[in-house]
């Protein structure tokens, strides 16, 4: 057997159980982390530069994190990015760099999202009628809600269930013949997407004058922040309008927190409260830190979070991202990206810079 | 002291006072590099001790008055641990202490010398020449070099063996000015007569006595007495201190 | 003529807060005014807020009084005024020092040492004597602040200060108002200073202090605050001043322009990048840690917040000590400040930036070769060591500096150049020679600033800020030619 296989089959397991001591969580991330460290060539070198090779790491704690821009500069993965299977990209941002995540398999990515999303979302449901509001995976091949959405469709929407967004926007005339759909036949209905798409839908809706009032047992899945492409909402107002404009209640409008860069994703259990304490399953640890020492900072103080997702076997398992967070006992806030810092002084910023040097080589 | 993460260098480990210093760091949690020559069977069992005692250990064969070797041997543990916190030269060339047999001053030869300096001075050099730019790009580290009380206080002439330890204690002090600007601190230990060592297995009992009557804490130290202050030294609490020698023999010299 | 209205500065204990009243106002024959306040850690600064009305009432009493009074002192016993306040603030015993050495770290978050330091150097510069070096470099005759003056040209020359200038002051960097401030007083203008939110105390200590000085002086400026970027109060006020001068990156100042009508002149200082030259006669082992030393000592006065401060080191290769070294001994000094001089206290968000730019700049060794990160993340400070780095890039300040090698100072210009309207001081350390030479290179592609390193953050008294004057930029000057001077010779009584 492969080391890889082996790796799989261990984590496979460890899935499927789905609950871990911080033994059993500290054992196999030891040894994912040694598999990293001798297969992820940039990473090892990382690791040296920063003094903390698997020899010396006895702690998934200690274990090395990388910032989420890392994956931009150089490919982190522990097989040939030319054989992958499947290569996830982020969205571009200021710089136009994005940021790859190569798979060798998909097996545990989404063996990952199965059995969490059966979980947190599906619970004692086994199908259910399904709206995605986003982009199908042939439409965009590197997008991981694509993929994310494509796969929780298949395999827990029932055979109606469809795809809601048309070239340039929502579809509208078909998410309202679905949700009267719903509406009279009482079957439970449930919307997916990203964030934003819901905004774009509570326009047309206020456009239209239309509401809706979902039978129960209908939910509502959103992902990913509004990233400017939408007129900034606030967290409070937007569950508000989920409820008004789908009469779905807020304690099951569920909020999905998953970056490109890992392959596990957390959930929330509703947003009757905002911001609402986010929560992954065994195989995933979250760290608040203060980025400048690594340290994990004192309980009740914001910090920046760091993931250790275990499903991510084939990068790097600990991903150090821009987003804030405080850790509370049964998992953490998130506070949404860090914005970017002032200058204080009279001396000229790094990102007035940039945009200098930008301006200078035009 | 905790010493957890930090990656520990103790040259000739395999026994004596070596293995005791590489025994102390793992036990408050160092990654112990066990450097020795020739006896790789006691080098493995020092690693595994260190194991136990909750750090870890790594034997590594190296002939320490080769500078090749000491580049090799270094570049190893780099790809090993990544960094090196702390050195210990505590290897030196083998020397009869018997003085009733050693050489008087006129039956010196300049070989003699030679090779005491090259298994003292030239040892330490090289390793020092490694290990510094690693040091230096950490900004931090500290070396210690292991010499004797006899540096002070010749009690018996060992004329090649003090010489090339007082040599060592020279060359530590002006490394330490050198390289302080770099955070990197230089400093001695300077044991009295140790004993049981291979070195010592077969110093007189009257030797002994006359040493222990000598001396305020009344007896000999053994390999563990040594191990404290080079932790000391090896620490955060001595991050003040550099250049100096640290005699640990009872209160013999003072 | 102590107004009533002009509370400056109380301490009172409130909810175990400390609260501080800041600003100045002149007395306009009224008290109460709405309070804005701004919160540091354990300290409560309330700031007057002026309504339209109120400020119109500043801007006429301002006006008028510094057209009465300020305008009839000569020049010499302005400068012996502002001389005497900055000595308070130098002497330690001094309430209003005391004062500066307590509140200013707690508001800009700087080590108490750092502030106390850098105040001293920074105020020695307004010294009677080096007001007198501010004077003569602009001027050459202070006298023609005081009266019309003959010329060498023939006929006379008078040069009149504005009758308003309005600041508008930005950034934490303690002090840093009073250099305009100064210049305006010197050239006896009324003077409105606004305060940035980030260190609204010490011009109105300063102004304070001004006024007690000489109670006549009372009325004669105002040390106010509003929100940046309030359109309605800024137009109404720039149309009332015949100078603007502003502080702050290029997007404030494009916003402040827009409110500055065409009768008044603008003066825009904008962010700036500094750096250091080391030339490789200065890298000796006897002389590289001093040049360390001192380059560090550039990196940790107020963690390179001002625009004299450097944001990375050229180093020559070819010394005994090679720019690898050179770097790794400023990381060793960084370490030895740190201890004594602590960095300032990060905000979240610049930790984040800083992290994320460190640990970019450590994935980046991977790929090119020479390059060193040195420093931990239990370190404070960051160097980052480059080859031949063919760029010219801005450090995310707060102690983190680059260190690239050059050949040849001709090698680099191409990649400095594109910046021209950004430069500002060089801090260097070569050979007469060199620095003749490479102050000729460096002056056509923009610098306008070079000194030793050390010396950086303390620019000598009457230095030309961004290359500009400091009192013949807000004068204007006023001609008696010599042809009136003849003229009127027929008129007079005693004409023969």
């Amino acid at each position: 057997m492969t080391q890889q296989r082996e790796i799989i089959e261990e984590l496979s397991q460890f899935i499927k159980k789905n609950q871990a001591s911080e033994e059993e969580f500290n054992s196999l991330a030891l040894h994912i982390f040694n598999y990293q460290y001798k297969h992820n060539l940039p990473y090892q070198t990382f690791c040296r530069q920063k003094g903390k090779t698997p020899r010396l790491v006895k702690n998934w704690r200690d274990i090395p994190y990388v910032p989420m821009s890392a994956f931009k500069e150089v490919p982190l993965t522990c097989s040939d990015p030319e054989a992958a299977v499947r290569v996830f990209m982020t969205s571009g941002t200021t710089q136009g760099k994005q940021g790859k995540h190569f798979h060798s398999t998909l097996e545990i990515r989404e063996l990952s999202m199965i059995i969490n999303f059966k979980e947190r979302f599906m619970k004692e449901t086994n199908r259910i009628r399904m709206g995605i509001l986003f982009p199908t995976e042939e439409k965009m091949p590197h997008s991981s809600l694509a993929h994310y959405l494509a796969l929780v469709m298949k395999e827990f929407g029932t055979e109606d269930s469809c795809y809601l967004l048309k070239e340039n926007g929502v579809h509208i005339q078909k998410i309202i013949s679905e949700l009267e759909h719903a509406e009279k036949t009482g079957e439970p209905f449930a919307l997916l997407g990203a964030s934003f798409s819901f905004v774009h839908l509570f326009e047309e809706l206020e456009r239209l004058g239309k509401t809706f009032n979902l039978p129960k047992g209908s939910k509502i899945l959103d992902s990913g922040g509004y990233k400017n492409k939408s007129k900034e909402l606030d967290l409070n107002e937007f569950y508000q309008l989920l409820e008004r404009y789908f009469g779905v209640d807020r304690s099951n409008c569920i909020n999905m927190y998953g970056i490109t860069e890992l392959s596990t994703q957390f959930y929330d259990d509703g947003n009757e409260v905002v911001p609402s304490i986010k929560t992954g399953p065994s195989w995933i640890r979250t760290r608040v830190i203060n980025p400048l020492t690594g340290e994990e900072v004192p309980e009740g103080e914001r910090g920046v979070l760091v993931h250790y997702d275990l499903a991510n076997f084939n990068s790097v398992m600990a991903v150090a991202t821009e987003d804030v967070g405080m850790a509370v006992d049964e998992g953490f806030y998130l506070f949404g990206r860090v914005q970017g810092a002032e200058a204080r002084g009279c001396s000229l910023a790094v990102e007035e810079f940039i945009q200098l040097a930008k301006g200078t080589a035009k | 002291m905790n010493f957890e993460g930090k990656v520990v260098l103790v040259t000739g480990a395999s026994r004596g006072i070596g293995a005791a210093i590489a025994r102390a760091f793992a036990k408050e949690g160092a990654f112990v590099i066990v450097n020795y020559l020739q006896n790789k069977m006691l080098a493995e069992k020092v690693a595994a001790e260190c194991i136990q005692l909750g750090g870890d250990g790594y034997a590594i064969q190296g002939d320490v008055t080769s500078e090749e070797a000491v580049n090799q041997m270094i570049e190893e543990i780099m790809l090993e641990a990544g960094k090196i916190d702390v050195v210990v030269n505590n290897a030196f060339k083998s020397f009869q202490f018997n003085p009733e047999t050693r050489k008087l001053a006129w039956e010196v030869q300049w070989e003699d010398y030679q090779g005491q300096i090259d298994g003292a001075v030239r040892s330490a050099h090289y390793i020092c020449q490694a290990v510094i730019p690693i040091m230096k790009k950490q900004s931090q580290g500290s070396i210690i070099n292991i010499i004797t009380n006899l540096v002070e206080r010749p009690i018996v002439p060992y004329h090649e063996y003090n010489t090339a330890k007082t040599a060592l204690m020279g060359y530590s002090r002006n490394l330490a000015v050198e390289v302080g600007s770099f955070g990197i601190r230089v400093n001695c230990v300077a044991p009295g007569l140790v004993y049981p060592t291979d070195a010592s297995r077969t110093t007189k009992e009257n030797l002994k006595e006359l040493i222990i009557a000598q001396t305020p804490l009344k007896r000999i130290a053994t390999p563990e007495d040594i191990a404290g202050p080079v932790l000391f030294l090896a620490s955060d609490w001595s991050r003040f201190m550099t250049g100096q020698t640290l005699y640990v023999d009872g209160g013999f010299v003072m | 003529m102590l107004a009533s209205g002009r509370r400056v500065y109380s301490i009172g204990e409130r909810n175990s807060k400390m609260r501080i009243t800041a600003g100045y106002i002149p007395n306009i024959g009224e008290t109460k005014f709405d309070k804005k306040i701004l919160k540091f850690q354990d300290l409560e600064v309330e700031l007057p807020l002026l309504t339209l009305e109120q400020m119109q009432r500043v801007i006429d009493t301002v006006k008028r009084e510094s057209a009465e009074i300020l305008k009839s002192l000569s020049v010499s016993t302005v400068v012996d005024i502002i001389g005497y306040v900055t000595e308070q603030f130098l002497d330690r015993s001094s309430s209003y020092r005391q004062q500066a050495e307590k509140l200013l770290p707690i508001v800009t978050g700087y080590d108490e040492e750092v502030i106390r330091l850098g105040l001293t150097s920074f105020l020695k510069t307004f010294r009677k004597h080096e007001l007198q070096r501010f004077l003569v470099e602009d001027l050459g005759n202070p006298l023609l602040l005081d009266h019309f003056q003959p010329r060498a040209k023939g006929g006379f020359s008078k040069a009149i200060g504005p009758e308003l200038i309005t600041h508008v002051w930005a950034g934490n960097v303690p002090a840093l108002p009073i250099w305009s401030f100064v210049s305006g007083l010197l050239v006896k203008a009324g003077n409105i200073g606004k305060v940035s939110s980030s260190e609204p105390l010490f011009a109105g200590w300063f102004a304070k202090a001004l006024a007690e000085a000489e109670p006549s002086l009372a009325n004669c400026f105002a040390v106010v605050w509003w929100k940046g970027g309030d359109e309605k109060r800024e137009k109404m006020i720039f149309e009332k001043s015949n100078l603007v001068i502003g502080y702050g990156n290029n997007e404030t100042l494009k916003a402040l322009k827009k409110q500055v009508p065409i009768t008044t002149r603008f003066l825009p200082f904008g962010h700036k990048v500094s750096f250091g030259i080391i030339s490789k006669s200065a890298l000796d082992a006897h002389k590289a840690w001093r040049i360390a030393h001192q380059a560090a000592l550039d990196v940790i006065r107020y963690d390179q917040q001002g625009c004299y401060s450097p944001h990375l080191f050229y180093v020559q290769k070819g010394g005994k000590v090679s720019p690898v070294e050179f770097a790794r001994l400023i990381a060793g000094e960084l370490e030895n400040f740190e201890k004594r001089y602590p960095r300032r206290k990060l905000s979240m968000e610049e930790s984040v930036a800083l992290a994320s730019w460190r640990q970019k700049e450590e994935m980046s060794t991977f790929t090119e070769t020479g390059k060193e990160v040195l420093g931990t993340s239990t370190h404070q400070w960051t160097v980052v060591f480059e080859e031949e780095e063919k760029v010219f890039t801005a450090s995310p300040l707060n102690r983190v500096i680059r260190v690239i090698s050059f050949e040849k100072l001709e090698d680099i210009l191409p990649y400095i150049k594109p910046y021209r309207s950004f430069l500002q001081t060089i801090g260097m350390a070569a050979t007469p020679k060199e620095l003749f030479h490479w102050a000729e290179l460096l002056a056509n592609v923009g610098v306008t600033r070079i000194t030793a390193l050390g010396k950086m953050t303390s620019p000598e008294a009457g230095w030309h800020h961004d290359g500009r004057f400091n009192l013949l930029d807000l004068i204007q000057m006023v001609d008696i030619e010599s042809s009136a001077i003849v003229d009127s010779e027929q008129f007079a009584p005693y004409v023969d």
